[in-house]
Order: C-alpha cells, then structure tokens, then sequence
C-alpha cells in the first residue's frame, strides 16, 4: 500500500519520472532530392512542436537527440524546394527519409508513387503541388503547359486543352482520381471540367499505349493526382488567394483536412471571378469568367489491410467567349479577319458575362476500396460516376435569346476490378477488367437541331501488363488490352419527313506495347516503349451534322468510319553530370493509319445567312514525330537556368501535306536565383523566363483561312518569399507574364482570326499553411 | 479467342443490366424553330407589273439547294420594295419578318447592287430613328445588268461610319441573312 501511495505521489511532483525513461530517443534521418535521389546538404529539419531543429551535412544527414516520446510535426525546408510537412508518432530511436523536391521539374509519375503498383516503363513528368497553387487561377490545361512535349489548344483565355505529343481532344485521355475525364471532349472550345487545385500533384504520362487507364486515348494521359491524406490528427490546410491585373480576376481557394478518429477527410473549395481580359491595345469584351468548385475526400481503413476512399467533385462554370469572334458566316469571317481590332469592342472594362457564353457543370462521384494480400498482392475495385452538363447561348432572336443553343447531358459510368502481385518470384502482374457507359442526351428546349445526336455505349475491357525486374536496373514490361464497344445511336433523319432513326455499331479495339526501362545508376537512365493500339471513332467523328456555332462552320461527320491504328515508338534518356548538369531527352516516332480529321472542303454551303465554309471527318495516314528535350544547369544550390524546348512534325502521307492544328517549336527558359534566408523570410527567389514560339510554317494556305501568325517572344518575371511562424506559414508571390505588353496571336487559339492574345498580367499569389 | 467470348459475356451481361435499370427515352425532335426558309422582296413601281424577287430553301442548311428567282425589272422607274421573311419550315409557317420588326434596334438589312445601274434607299426606321430596311425604295437607271445583294445584320453597330447611308463595311454583327439575286434591267 505503501509503495502505491509514494508513487502516485511522485507522478504528482514529478511527471518526468515517468517519461524519463523515453526523453533520450534519437531522430536521425536523410534528405534527399524527390526526382534524383541527390542529397540535400544545408536542409533545415525543425521539430515544431519542440521549436528545435538541426540542418543536414553534405550527405543529407541528420541527427537530433534527447527527444521524448510522442507526436512531432516536422518541416523540411531547402533552398529552393517547398518545404514539406511530416508527422511521426516517435516510440523508439527512428530513422527517417525525407524527400523535397528541388528538382520539381525532373519529377515523374514512377518517382511520386513509389510503389511497386505504378513502377512503368512509360516517361512522364510532374508538376507538384506548390506549382499549382501558384497558377491555380489558371486553368488546368495552361497549368500543364509548362511541361515540355505539352502545348495548349485555346478558344480564347477562358477555354483550354492539352495538346500532348501533337494530339489532342478524344485522343488524350484526362484522369481525374483516376477515372476517365467523360466531358463534350469533341470541340476544340470545350475545356476539361476540372479545377486544378483539387489535384497535389498532374502527370503527363508520355506513352505509347495507355493499357491500364480507362478512356479513348491515342498514348498520352495526363493524370489529375490527390494524395492520401497525411496521418496527422491535427486539423491542417491552406488557403490561397491570388489577383491577377488582366482581368482583375480573384481567385480564392481553401483546402483542409484531418485524419479524424473516424476516417481522413479532405475539404476543397475554389471561388473564381474574372472580368474581360485585356490586349496590349484593347479590352477583349465579354471574356469574363465564374467558377465554383468543390471537393471532397473521405479515407477510411476498416482493417490494416483494407481501405476504402470516396471522392466527389463539382465543378460549375460560366465563361463569356469574346462578342466579336461569333460570326454569321464566311463574309462576316472575311471581314472580321482584315480588321485590325474586332468588332463589338468597347472602351470599358466589365465582370458582365453575356452571349455567347457556355455554361457548364460536372459532377464526379468516385468508389475505391482496396485490399492487400501478402506480398504486395492488391485487389482493387473501383467505380466512378460522372454527370456533365453543357449549355452553350448564341446571341438569337426573340424568345430564344435566353435559351441555350445546345445543351447536352452526359452521363457516365465506370466500373473496374484490378489485381497486382507477384506471381512466382520475379514477375509482376497487373491486370483488370472495365466496364464502361456512356449515355449523352440533347436536352429539349433549345430550338436548334443538334450537332451531336443521342447516344449510349457500353464497353467492356481487360487489360494484363507483365513486368520483370532484375537487379533494380532492368524493367521489362509486356502487355495488352482487349475491349469491346458497343454504340447506339439515335437520331432524326435530316431531310423531311424527318424519322426516328436507330443505328447500332460494334467496335473489337485491341493494344500491345512492350517497353524497356534500363537505370544504369542513379547517374543514367533510359526508357524505350514501343505499341499499337486502336481507337474506336466517336460519335463525333461518326454523325456530327449541322453547324457547329462555336467554330462556325458546318460539319458533317461518316457513319462509315474506320477504327484508328496507331504504331508509336518513344525513347528518352535521362541522365546528369556531376549534379550540375541534368538532361532529359525524349523522341517519338508515330504512325496512324485512319487518322480521323476534319477537312475543310473547297465549296461552301450556300445558306439564306450567305455561304459557310464545310468541314468533313475524313480519314487518312498520318505521322507524327517530334522531340522533347529538358536541359538544367545548377552551377550552385541557390541558382538554376532551365530550358525546355518541343518540336513536332505532322504530316499528312496521303495528301502529303503538313497536318493542322500541330504546335510549332517552342524554347521555354528560366534563370531562377534564391537569396540568403532573412530571419523569418525565407526561400526568396527571382525568376525571369523567356518563351520562344516560332512561326507554324508547315501549313498551305489552302489549309486554313488565315496564314499562321508570326513568331513572339514573351519574358516573365517572379518574385516570391516565404514567411514561417510556428504553427504555419505564408508565402507570397509575384508573378508577371507578357512583361513587356508584346501584341502577338498564337497559332493554337482560334481566336487568332479575330483578336490579339492577352498583354501584360501581374498577379499576387498568398498561399497561407497551417 | 476466349478472351474476346467472355469479354463478350460480360459486356451483354452488363449492357442487360443497366438496359433494366436505366430508361432509354428517345430522343425529341428538334426544329430549326429560328430558321428563314423563304425571302421575298416585293418590287411594286409606280406604273407597271409588280415584281418578286424571291429565296426558297424549305429544308434548311444542309440537303437540297435553294430556289433562287430574280426579276427583270422597268430601267429609269421608281419602285417601292418590301422585304418579308418567313419560316416555313412550321406549320403554320412563323412571320420573322414581325421578330424583327419588335427588334429593329438590333437589326439593318444592307442592299448592295453590283453591275446592275440601281440604287437602294431605306423607307423605315427603329425606334431610334436609325434606318431598318424592312421597306425600302429602289430607283433604276439606264438598262444594265447585275446582281443584288440582300444582307441582313443582328446587332450590328448602327452609329459606326457609314452604317446609317446603308455602307456594310463599318457594321459588324452577325449575319443573319445573304442573298444574291439576278437582275436585269430593261
């Protein structure tokens, strides 16, 4: 009894007692570089809640002792990397990996995961986190433009896509959380439907033959990621905000999130608002812009083995398409290409968003529950549910004025059950089966016969990639993918009497690719993937009839079409020299046969609005080849100069002429130095770069109706700092694009027949942590 | 081959499925409701036969060509012309030709002759007091022969240059209608 009672007193008086026994435990660790596995000397290593820290020797190591048992945060920060957050429960001596990413441009998919489930033989490049919420007031797509090999397809600033590797459209898939992105991804004035700052990290896997993704890809994918949510009980997030001068748009978003006792969640909301956007010379009238968006992420783990996660998304648009480019017919086109500023211009900078205009929202509903076996051995099932909903207003007549030209709904479903594992010792299986819908409706109302008619699809594939890996060095992968696909189409005949009318196509698509990954070291590495894969038409391509507003021209599409048969053969190097000098290289060789494209015809349609130009799905063979190339020069931790440089060639064998819409080389360069830490400021960096785009000169006149623009050179300026207190941090930006108010079009904007691009823009980026 | 049977299977099996559990209306037909299928410009001089220029396209944009009638109109006559627009695509067949007169602030007809020794002037005016070309007057010279052009403008900039005397060039909009007809003057 005694004895108890002297215990309890000395617990009373002297709590140490008890913890003395655990406030001698060693942290030790190593930072290293995320995408070269260089290590970081000079990294700051701070336990937050402890208020103590140390920094890392020129091995990367660290060492921080006598510290007690329990929860720690902990910041790792470098020069030049964003810092990052960690959070240990700390029961006995611990060594600890921290990766930053200083080389954010040399990331890739394979190096994110790390795991053995997404380890490829497939290049592909990452823009990490920090990247995008710096240019979260942008679309994705622009966002995804400062990665080499990817340019971007405009219908004015507020409409963007990805142009990957010379294509585009239907024939690059977009992963959102891993579901195929099921959008009107037909017209080149349809943006995909989804808010950049939902994602942590977006990869352009750069292949040959997307085996294991869903969607109508033709080899690239470009991946929207969210991480898991970190295992810290605590309540954690950030909160940006960014003005930009062009437009004076606002963009404010806040994500937080916990790993509550519950399940983990995540919360994401973006707000944006921007008026019209403004030339070097005039205000582009009626480029305004809305977004609401949203997110949420649920975690939860039933059992260590087996976890569950659902996600669902909404994003809601309203963007404004410039007054001036929404013509009548071919005269007005004419007429609208030889003035010097568009029509419909006025002096006043407005928010109002009125005809033309798009409205657009997506919904995503996501499932996955997951359960490791022994030995890395996952099964996984998922589904994804997506509704879109597109409205498109003219400027129209009476009554119609305030009812949409086109509106469609979409839905879809996805649904997916995957196996990964070893079988037998050294090879490694990753296989699944899909289930596809896809239901588009025109929705009644709208008093314009429709360019897209109704239709449903059902597909259904399997795919089986085989991968061995000897020594670490060698990866060598195998596999195919099966599918089939069926499409109803429903439609009213086009001449009187107009009759219902029911067509039925079935599609066998099959792919093969093999691929080769060699890493000599960490010094030198290598991928060759080579692969053949069909695309089934879409229904576009095969029934599009009518005139198509946005782009005002009639196009008629074949109901005869042909599957697309693609050969690509890609091979990169990456390698560097003496942690100074970093080189990323990447050739591309592709063949299609069937390329599905759209040929303007040499007569035009006579109307009682005068004559349109027509447009027909036509096939022919095709090839593209191209180079991207990633050069980085780091004579010193604090100061960089990057360039990357593209080129693609398309042509057209069977008429043996250049293919449209195929970006022209561009030179992208950054010189960026980082100043000495002022107390509390840290990480104070400048940047300048310059883009270098030349002229499309592969194009006959005969292709288009306007010769492509000139060349332009743009010069950019960032300024940026970072301010940390104990429990968060702030940092704050400066970014100018088009610095020196340069009048330029680009080629990939349509609305280069009427307006000039963007001039000078100024933004303020805050990006609040806690 | 067994791949392909029991990808097979499966894809029946699910398309069974959802067929059961989803409806597959049809879809409803959609008419062109804002479409001008006919234009007739009515030329009545002062003495002699009236005469009847006239477009025809009742199928709308794409499938048969258009019916295109121009006139031979009396040289050195003054005519009164009046413009009507219809859609006969609906039945009954929908009078545009009062749409646009409730909108005639955000519409111009513009005439141009080419060849044909004619001049056209406006009869009407919006709200505003601005020329509409609904009706108009037409005035022939000396026998020629040519052709004559009817452009309609939605929202077209009524103040710019020109605009007001009936000149295309400064008018901007969105064409609504363009048509050419044959004319001969005799």
């Amino acid at each position: 009894m005694m004895k108890i009672k002297f215990f309890f007193l000395s617990v009373l008086f002297f709590p140490q007692f008890l913890l003395a026994q655990s406030c001698n435990l060693t942290l030790t660790g190593i930072v290293l570089d995320k995408g070269t596995n260089i290590p970081l000397e000079y990294s700051t290593i701070f336990l937050k809640n402890l208020g103590q820290g140390t920094v890392s020797d020129k091995h990367g190591f660290f060492e921080i002792k006598n510290i007690c048992a329990g929860e720690y945060h902990i910041q790792a920060s470098h020069v030049g990397c964003h810092s990052e957050e960690y959070f240990i429960k700390l029961e006995q001596d611990t060594l600890f990996k921290i990766y930053l990413s200083h080389h954010s441009e040399l990331l890739d998919e394979v190096v994110i995961h790390g795991s053995h489930e997404d380890n490829s033989t497939e290049s592909s490049q990452t823009i990490s986190r920090g990247a995008i919420t710096e240019e979260g007031n942008k679309n994705l797509s622009d966002i995804l433009g400062n990665i080499s090999g990817v340019s971007v397809l405009r219908n004015g600033s507020g409409i963007s896509k990805p142009v990957v590797h010379g294509l585009f459209g239907n024939r690059v898939a977009i992963l959102n959380n891993g579901i195929a992105q099921s959008g009107q991804q037909w017209g080149s004035d349809h943006a995909p439907e989804i808010d950049p700052f939902v994602a942590d990290h977006l990869s352009v896997v750069k292949g040959a033959s997307a085996l294991a993704y869903g969607g109508n890809s033709l080899g690239s994918v470009v991946l929207v990621e969210t991480d898991n949510i970190q295992e810290d009980p605590h309540l954690h997030g950030e909160v940006n905000y960014t003005l930009q001068s062009n437009g004076w748009g606002h963009t404010l978003n806040s994500t937080i999130e916990k790993n509550g006792s519950w399940a983990a969640w995540r919360i994401t909301g973006t707000l944006k608002r921007q008026g019209d956007n403004r030339t070097s010379n005039y205000f582009l009238t009626n480029t305004g812009k809305k977004e609401n968006n949203l997110a949420l992420q649920i975690e939860k783990q039933f059992h260590p083995k087996w976890k569950t996660d659902f996600y669902y998304s909404l994003f809601n648009t309203k963007i404004g398409i410039l007054r001036g480019s929404h013509i009548g017919n071919l005269t007005d086109l004419e007429t609208a290409i030889g003035r010097s500023e568009p029509f419909a211009i006025e002096d006043n900078f407005s928010y109002s968003i009125a005809a033309p205009k798009q409205q657009v929202t997506h919904h995503l509903v996501k499932m996955e529950t997951k359960y490791l076996m022994d030995d890395e051995k996952i099964i996984k099932f998922k589904y994804g549910g997506q509704l879109n909903n597109r409205e498109e207003f003219d400027i129209r007549r009476g009554e119609a004025r305030t009812r949409p030209s086109l509106s469609l709904s979409l839905f879809s479903h996805h649904a997916e059950a995957a196996y990964n594992g070893l079988v037998g010792e050294k090879i490694f299986l990753k296989a699944g089966i899909q289930f596809d819908m896809v239901d588009n409706g025109n929705n009644p109302g709208t008093g314009v016969s429709p360019l897209i008619p109704n239709y449903r699809s059902y597909q259904t594939s399997t795919y089986w990639i085989v991968q061995n890996d000897q020594a670490d060095k060698w990866l060598f992968e195998f596999g195919g993918r099966f599918s089939l696909k069926q499409l109803t189409v429903k439609r009213f005949t086009q001449s009187p009497p107009r009759e219902l009318e029911i067509i039925g196509h079935l599609f066998q698509n099959y792919a093969l690719s093999t691929g080769l990954r060699w890493e000599k070291n960490d010094f030198f590495k290598t991928n060759f993937n080579i692969g053949y894969l069909l695309r089934a038409p879409e229904v576009n391509e095969l029934y599009s009839f009518g005139l198509h507003q946005g782009v005002s021209g009639i196009e008629e599409g074949n109901r005869n079409m042909d599957v697309e048969k693609s050969l690509k053969a890609l091979l990169s190097v990456d390698f560097r020299i003496q942690n100074k000098f970093f080189v990323q290289a990447l050739g591309y060789f592709q063949n299609v046969q069937d390329y599905i494209f759209l040929e303007p015809q040499k007569e035009f349609r006579l109307t009682i609005r005068g004559a349109f130009p027509v447009f027909l799905y036509k096939q022919t063979n095709a090839n593209i080849t191209g180079l991207d190339l990633l050069l980085k020069y780091e004579p010193k931790q604090n100061l960089n100069f990057i360039l990357k440089y593209a080129l693609v060639r398309g042509n057209d064998l069977t008429n043996d002429i250049g293919l449209i819409n195929i970006p022209s080389d561009n030179i992208l360069s950054s010189m960026t130095y980082t100043f000495k830490d002022g107390g509390k400021w840290k990480n104070n960096f400048l940047t300048i770069n310059g883009r270098y785009v030349f002229q499309q000169t592969r194009i006959e006149e005969s292709q288009d109706f306007l010769s492509p623009p000139d060349d332009y050179f743009l010069i950019g300026l960032q300024v940026g700092t970072n301010f940390e207190w104990q429990e968060s941090s702030l940092k704050v930006s400066l970014r100018a694009e088009n610095l020196m108010n340069t009048t330029y079009r680009d080629y990939l904007n349509r609305l280069r027949y009427f307006a000039d691009e963007n001039g000078i823009n100024v933004s303020l980026n805050l990006n609040y942590r806690f | 081959m067994k791949n392909l049977k029991f990808i097979f299977i499966v894809n029946i099996l699910f398309t069974v499925l959802f067929l059961n559990s989803c409806k597959d209306d049809d879809p409803i037909d959609m008419n062109d409701e804002e479409v001008i299928t006919t234009l007739t410009y009515t030329l009545t001089p002062t003495s002699g036969d009236v005469v009847t220029l006239s477009f025809l396209d009742l199928d709308g944009d794409g499938g048969d060509d258009p019916i295109i009638t121009g006139g031979i109109l009396q040289s050195n006559m003054s005519y009164i012309g009046v413009l009507d627009l219809k859609n006969e695509a609906e039945t009954p067949a929908e009078s545009i030709t009062e749409e646009i007169e409730e909108e005639a602030l955000e519409h111009q007809f513009f005439f141009t002759a080419t060849g044909a020794n004619l001049t056209v002037g406006y009869a009407d005016e919006d709200d505003n007091g601005n020329p509409l070309g609904l009706v108009t007057t037409l005035t022939t010279g000396d026998a020629s022969s040519g052709t004559i052009q009817v452009v309609l403008r939605h929202e077209p900039d009524k103040s710019a240059t020109g605009v007001q005397s009936g000149d295309i060039t400064n008018a901007g909009g969105e064409t609504d209608i363009e048509v050419t007809f044959d004319i001969t003057l005799q």
